[in-house]
């Protein structure tokens, strides 16, 4: 098996839980939002975006087992909320809310849009394209919420918190050096960017598209970009 | 990479969507509601959630 497969097919594997974990936090945070915002459209679109993400993880997943990495995935599996102890049931949902779709849905979005403006295999494209259909509104969902709230209830204890969002988003390796045997080529046509375009999409992400968007609903974006530069080595 | 239409359609887009429906209310029992003691647990300053 090539490099680019046997990487690939664990990058679709890993793609696989992380949406079978999502249809669980929207479910979850779709009761939460409703119990203290009944006019919101907000649950409405995390209960359809719950039905996304149990179809994407089975795409993920047919991928994956395609590539030679069969998924077995735990039916049972939970999710933990995610949010400091520290804050009450609607701050702890504003900060899920955040971290999951206005910085990961929103970093997910980013990566589909690079990945189909490449050639992939015919099946591979397929499947990014089903997905890239649904994320779209994931991400807008977090948005939503954030300029709700920050009409409504205080938002500004969120910027110091960022930080913590980032860095359980990013994986350990995502600044250090790419593998030797790296294909970058290989990857894309099978969905997967290279380390390298991983980096800066995601750094572009967060610097053009994220924390423009907490600025503009009153959450100071300067925590998350002092950590970024550190994590980044940028400064 | 087209950043700037990823926020125009993204972040805009979202704000739109929340706002076409009547305004989230402040919730007085959430304004006076204590946080519950945080012990001091490895998570007192919150996660993040992986993505693709």
């Amino acid at each position: 098996m090539s490099s680019a497969r046997r990487a690939a097919a664990e990058a679709w594997a890993f793609r696989a839980r992380v949406e079978q974990e999502a249809a669980l936090r929207f479910d979850r945070l779709a009761e939460v939002v409703a119990s203290f915002d009944p006019d919101s459209p907000v649950p409405a679109m995390m209960r359809r975006a719950a039905d996304d993400e149990r179809r994407h993880t089975e795409l993920c997943a047919r991928l994956a087992g395609r590539l030679g990495n069969p998924v077995v995935l735990d039916r049972d599996a939970a999710v933990a909320a995610i949010a400091p102890r520290s804050l009450d049931e609607r701050k702890a949902a504003l900060y899920e809310v955040v971290a999951a779709c206005c910085i990961t849905e929103t970093e997910s979005m980013a990566t589909l849009t690079t990945l189909l403006a490449s050639e992939q295999d015919p099946e591979v494209r397929e499947v990014l394209h089903a997905i890239s259909r649904d994320e779209v509104v994931h991400s807008r969902m977090g948005w939503a919420h954030l300029s709700r709230e920050s009409v409504a209830a205080e938002v500004a204890f969120l910027g110091p918190l960022v930080p913590g969002m980032l860095a359980g988003t990013i994986d350990a390796g995502l600044f250090g050096a790419p593998p030797a045997d790296e294909d970058p080529e290989g990857l894309l046509r099978l969905g997967v960017l290279s380390l390298s375009k991983k980096r800066a999409v995601f750094l572009g992400t967060l610097e053009q598209v994220v924390f423009p968007g907490l600025e503009k609903f009153g959450v100071d974006p300067e925590p998350g970009r002092r950590w970024l530069a550190h994590a980044a080595g940028l400064r | 990479m087209h950043f700037k239409k990823l926020f125009q359609v993204l972040v805009l887009g979202g704000a739109f969507l929340g706002a076409a429906a009547g305004c989230a209310q402040a919730n007085a029992a959430d304004k006076d509601k204590k946080p519950p003691a945080d012990a001091g647990t490895t998570d007192s300053s919150g996660g993040g959630v992986k993505g693709w």
